[in-house]
């Protein structure tokens, strides 16, 4: 069974890696940003996910990523690449420097304060106009780079994935779990509670980062509200509670199935796009909060590693 | 100029705190952060607006509707979805207050479209001495005090406001008493989602009113519940008005755009500093 599993999944892979040669301008471009929400969720996954810390602005790990990589291309003319992955460095250095203070804080203090810190950013970069061209935005030169961008964010969602099955595997995990079910027992068992939390928190932090330069360069323009939304994190949060907390499929399942429900349905209806989405949000919180994987896990006994 | 800095800071904070405490109500009652707060708030003004557009209602008397109207659609919003939400963890009444939030202002914008809509009653100032205040702001001032002394009259002295306060000191020994709990909690609900609208009423008069005016009030009630110590009633008067003046004394020094971060740097600050509080509020 397993061998089969793996051999699909191999298949899979090949399938996606030969997708660009045959696919059209949008089935690249809707791949693509798949893969970019897959990264997302799954990132959010690592930290909230498994140590029931709610990363409640999370989307500032990829809006500084966006901005790294924008100015390193536009001020110094780095090749994108290499500016996206300093983007998933500039991410993880704002990790360590946010996480460090406020990973101690417990509860819905956390949440309110990554809330914070998400709009205390998105206000920075407007104001330093010099670096990152204030409210009017930073645009990059034009490029078309669609298929070798498609590659970079597929490697980057599989990678994220990869991390996730290797972390939840793990003793690692393991311990990042516990601190999700009581945090004080954890402690008392002799877990540095805050030293996991804190390497959970900058792993969390670079796929957002380096998908957050990758898609700067996609769009060729971004602007402090365009990379700082609220609503995408809560995106993020919803794709991973639709799909299953803490599992490891769940956040890929439930980026797959809310963004193409998102391209194919709520693009029809513009006007009740956010109604739609709020009765989706509602539904899921309230309905079936441990996800699809969640329910299935419980139902058929399944391993954890699913 | 710092005397009228302060005064107005002053006048802006006691309608903070009055909105906060609604907020500070439903949080210490449920421990549950509502993010849809601000969003009930803008229902509020709407109420005022509509009531002012088509009626001719003066927009203060309208406070007698719009209280009223908001405390049953918090008491039914409590019911249908809240009350699933309570024990879960703060992610569940995170997203799910979220998801009625963004709900809302897509209602508000399909009913009411998303034009700037104004209730042009009272205009001008009262100048005394070297300082002149727009009466909409002192008129709000007045109204946000005696509302929000009404609202501690009723948590001090009546049976049910006692009981309200039992339930957010332990929920457990309050059931215990034979205080029906679940009846507490729609009952707070309704009371914070009405000082929301209040403050909802009482802006319209001020600003400009569209769909998605609310959240701000949210992210500054947030604050003012932080700065006073969640679960502490007396401490989110203390907080509105100490928001109230940062952020007219900082507007003195920074530019709009900045000043508007002021609230989120301090809410970080403070969550640091003190995350119980600048009085002594209830740890988590």
């Amino acid at each position: 069974m397993k061998r089969e599993l793996l051999a699909a999944f191999c298949l899979l892979l090949l399938v996606l890696a030969l997708y660009p040669l045959q696919g059209t301008g949008y089935g690249v471009r809707f791949m693509l940003q798949l893969f970019m929400w897959i990264t997302l969720a799954q990132s959010w996954n690592l930290i909230s996910g498994l140590t029931g810390y709610v990363s409640f602005g999370h989307i500032a790990f990829f809006g500084i990523g966006a901005y790294t990589a924008g100015i390193l291309i536009v001020k110094l003319g780095w090749p994108w690449l290499l500016a996206s992955l300093a983007g998933g460095v500039g991410a993880m250095v704002l990790a360590l420097v946010i996480g460090w203070p406020c990973l101690r804080l417990k509860g819905p203090y956390f949440a309110i304060a990554m809330l914070g810190l998400n709009e205390v950013l998105r206000v920075a970069v407007s104001y330093f106009e010099g670096l990152t061209g204030g409210g009017s935005g930073l645009s990059l030169p034009a490029l078309y780079a669609a298929v070798p961008i498609y590659y970079a964010m597929g490697l980057v969602a599989l990678a994220v994935t990869v991390l996730a099955y290797i972390i939840v595997t793990s003793r690692f995990g393991l311990r990042l779990m516990t601190i999700r079910e009581d945090e004080v027992a954890a402690e008392a068992m002799g877990i540095d509670t805050f030293r996991y939390k804190l390497y959970a928190f900058l792993l969390s932090a670079v796929g957002p980062g380096i998908v957050g330069g990758l898609a700067a360069r996609d769009q060729s323009y971004i602007e402090p509200i365009s990379v700082f939304p609220l609503i995408m994190t809560i995106t993020m949060i919803v794709m991973v509670l639709f799909g299953g907390k803490g599992t490891i499929w769940g956040p890929v399942l439930g980026a797959v199935l809310l963004f193409t429900l998102q391209e194919m349905i709520w693009a029809r209806f513009i006007y009740l796009h956010q109604l739609l989405f709020g009765a989706i949000i509602v539904a899921v919180v309230l309905l079936m909060p441990r996800g699809i994987l969640g329910v299935l896990q419980q139902k058929y006994n399944l391993p954890r590693t699913i | 100029m710092l005397g009228q800095v302060v005064i107005s800071g002053l006048l802006a904070g006691a309608l903070y705190a009055m909105v906060a405490l609604g907020l500070g109500l439903i949080f210490g009652v449920m421990r549950v952060l509502n993010v849809s707060h601000g969003p009930l708030l803008m229902l509020g003004a709407y109420t005022t607006f509509w009531l002012f557009q088509r009626f001719g209602l003066n927009p203060y008397l309208s406070l007698l509707v719009s209280m009223p109207l908001l405390f049953l659609v918090g008491m039914a919003l409590q019911r249908l979805f809240v009350r699933r939400v309570v024990d879960a963890p703060e992610l569940s009444s995170l997203l799910l207050t979220f998801g009625i939030s963004i709900a809302l202002v897509n209602v508000a914008q399909f009913a009411f479209t998303a034009d700037l809509r104004s209730v042009e009653y009272l205009t001008g100032s009262f100048v005394w001495g070297p300082f002149a205040f727009s009466k909409s702001r002192v008129i709000a001032c007045v109204f946000a005090i005696l509302i929000t002394t009404g609202a501690f009259l009723f948590l001090q002295k009546t049976r049910l406001g006692k009981a309200v306060r039992a339930v957010s000191q332990s929920r457990e020994v309050a059931q215990v008493c034979g205080i029906n709990v679940g009846r507490i909690h729609m009952i707070a609900f309704g009371i914070g989602t009405a000082l929301a609208a209040a403050g909802g009423s009482l802006v319209a008069v001020m600003v400009a009113i569209q769909p998605e005016m609310g959240q701000v009030y949210t992210f500054k009630s947030f604050l003012v519940i932080v700065l006073g110590g969640a679960g502490n009633y007396p401490g989110a008067l203390v907080g509105g008005l100490l928001l109230g003046l940062i952020e007219q004394v900082s507007s003195l020094f920074l530019t709009t755009q900045v000043n508007e971060a002021v609230a989120y740097v301090l809410l970080v600050l403070v969550l640091l500093v003190r995350p119980t509080g600048l009085l002594k509020g209830r740890a988590s």
